[in-house]
């Protein structure tokens, strides 16, 4: 049994434990972004420094078209998740209880809890109707299951915020004369700003990220970077690939570092 | 701002008034048949332990809760119906409720911000409340970097600043440290002068109530027990609840041999006669046996037999300007006698026998 002294840093070995985690985590990554230096075409042997395949990827007019789409395709999605999440997130804390409030948030997570297989392949029966009845193909059929997609991710980050966030301070606001309109816009929203923004973030990366929903959804000539590196890699794998997965790898923690400083600077 | 004490004129005017959270079986009803009249100007405190109804009335006046039934006029104007945001009546919360992402100064200044000042009226009288509190030198300080004491003011100056004819108070000091609430006892008692806003103050705390109110209404179970002026309060309690939830207190059981006018005739304990105030509109008994009230200082030491009664003393505790002698009565009741200090008193021995002398009109007949 533990003793009252435990504590998880001396225990045997968990040092070592904690280092071989964390190669195993990084050490693909690492090894992905170093081959994407090589000059040769080996994944496996190093032939000296060269930005050939970054040069290659980005006169690749394919490259450039998928990332664009990609971009503003989660551009877009997470936008509306994120307005549709703060929404259903103010309906959630800030109304009185109501009966069926628990079915609410099951259903709104929804797609946390369903494999993404499964709603892929759902969408994909239900696109095809709608394609067949309308005729349209355009990009809506995607902007639509990313929002989906997206909502749960952005709707977990703003409801946490608004059920910490210290309730008086609206009666305050109501209190000196503000309407439920004024007290929204002068107290709760600026004090939801980082919830907004992490719930943005995350949405943001969960479309840019996944294959399954698009790859099920899409019509011809709408592939995203994910699902046009999948079909890239079935035929060779080029460190062109390595360049633009870099690429990728360095926009997220981008991405990342800018959530981190406006959620500190704004979250007081 | 000149203090405009009439008191006649009634600011908040409450009739039959109550509130009943939930329904059915497990409905609470938190306020039962509120009927109270506040003056302009005064310092109105609701005292009563928690869970006693005091912030739920205070949350009515102020607009979080609305009345099951009964009305509440404010300036002769009914509110019952009306939002927060639609009274004359500003709020300092327990916790200040301070905006965190605004400075002091955007705190101070958001009431009238909501209700569309001119910004050179919102800066001038944000100002003004600044240095009424005493805060100039922290105006562009967030609320996070600034004490729980400068805290408290910026709330009193952001609810103070859109010059509400009410100003609500829920136990604004009980955060505060005993030297600090000192202070702001002092602080809250000068601004309500300065101001003439009338003030309403919750608290749990007799020995606050007893310093700053000019009148008190207790309040138990959802019902206000008493109101009147502290010394009303302290010295003429009409009930056991207020006597023994303000200072210290002796209850005595004693039959009742006549009643003359506002005075009854008891027995004391220990056999002699001796005279208690009876309260207003209540008729004893005669015969039957009824609680008197009396203050431990109200009771001097002399002499076994000089006295209107007997006792021995169990044991005494010093604690510096007094001295509780806790003793026992000829008839076993339990008493408690205060007596000031000075540098020759001696404390009793336990087991020591002497008289007490009840000092005229001090004894008093409780209600029930």
């Amino acid at each position: 049994m533990f003793n009252r002294n435990f504590s998880v840093r001396r225990l045997p070995g968990f040092g070592a434990i904690a280092i071989f985690t964390f190669v195993i985590l990084y050490l693909p990554i690492v090894i992905l972004v170093v081959f994407s230096f090589n000059s040769g075409l080996s994944q496996a042997r190093w032939e000296g420094f060269s930005l050939q395949w970054y040069e290659a990827a980005f006169n690749n007019r394919q490259v450039r078209d998928v990332s664009i789409r990609s971009l503003w395709l989660a551009l877009v999605a997470s936008g509306l998740a994120t307005v549709l999440a703060t929404l259903a997130a103010l309906g959630t804390t800030r109304v009185s209880r109501f009966p069926g409030r628990t079915m609410i948030y099951a259903l709104i997570n929804q797609p946390l809890m369903v494999p993404e297989i499964v709603t892929g392949i759902a969408l994909l029966i239900f696109v095809a109707a709608i394609k067949v009845q309308t005729g349209y193909t355009g990009m809506g059929y995607l902007i639509a299951a990313h929002t989906a997609f997206c909502i749960p991710f952005a709707y977990l980050p703003i409801r946490a915020r608004l059920e910490t966030m210290d309730i008086t301070l609206e009666s305050a606001a109501a209190d000196l004369y503000a309407s439920h309109w004024q007290a929204f816009r002068y107290i709760t929203l600026p004090l939801l700003v980082p919830g907004i923004v992490a719930g943005f973030m995350l949405g943001f990366v969960i479309s840019l990220d996944t294959v399954v929903i698009t790859e099920f959804v899409k019509s011809a000539g709408q592939d995203t970077l994910p699902t046009y590196m999948l079909g890239q890699l079935r035929r060779t794998v080029t460190p062109e690939m390595n360049a633009i997965a870099t690429l990728f790898l360095a926009l997220s923690l981008c991405i990342v570092t800018a959530f981190f400083l406006i959620t500190r600077k704004r979250g007081a | 701002m000149t203090a405009q004490t009439k008191p006649d004129s009634a600011e908040i005017e409450i009739r039959d008034l109550s509130k009943v959270f939930g329904q059915g079986a497990a409905a609470f009803r938190a306020l039962s048949e509120i009927n109270l009249q506040i003056r302009t100007g005064e310092f109105f405190t609701l005292l009563g332990p928690s869970g006693c109804g005091k912030t739920t009335l205070l949350r009515v006046i102020a607009g979080f809760e609305q009345p099951s039934t009964g009305s509440l006029r404010i300036n002769g104007k009914e509110v019952a119906g009306l939002g927060p945001n639609a009274r004359p009546v500003n709020t300092v919360f327990q916790n200040y409720a301070l905006f965190p992402h605004m400075t002091v100064a955007q705190n101070i200044g958001f009431g009238l911000k909501m209700q569309g000042k001119p910004r050179a009226e919102v800066e001038a009288t944000t100002a003004e409340m600044l240095s009424l509190v005493k805060m100039e030198a922290m105006a562009e300080r967030r609320p996070s970097e600034i004490s729980g004491g400068q805290q408290q003011r910026v709330a009193l100056a952001r609810a103070l600043a859109p010059r509400p004819r009410v100003l609500l108070l829920d136990e604004p000091l009980s955060a505060l440290d005993l030297k600090l609430r000192k202070e702001m006892q002092s602080e809250l008692k000068r601004l309500q002068t300065e101001t003439g806003i009338t003030f309403i103050f919750v608290t749990h705390d007799q020995e606050e109530a007893l310093t700053m109110s000019d009148r008190i209404a207790v309040m138990s179970a959802g019902k206000i027990l008493q109101l009147g002026s502290p010394h009303e309060i302290y010295h003429a309690p009409s009930e056991r609840f207020v006597a023994d939830f303000i200072g210290d207190t002796n209850f005595l059981d004693m039959a009742v041999k006549a009643v003359n006018g506002t005075v009854a005739e008891v027995t004391l304990p220990g056999g002699k006669p001796g005279t208690a105030r009876l309260p207003e509109g209540f008729l004893p008994v005669l015969g039957e046996t009824v609680t008197t009230v009396i203050r431990p200082e109200q009771v001097q030491m002399v002499d076994a037999g000089q006295g209107d009664m007997d006792a021995v003393v169990d044991n005494a505790v010093f604690f510096g300007t007094d001295t509780n002698v806790h003793l026992r009565l000829d008839d076993g009741q339990g008493f408690v006698l205060r007596r000031q200090n000075s540098a020759e008193t001696i404390e009793p021995d336990a087991g020591t026998r002497m008289g007490l002398r009840l000092s005229p009109g001090a004894l008093r007949v409780l209600k029930g």
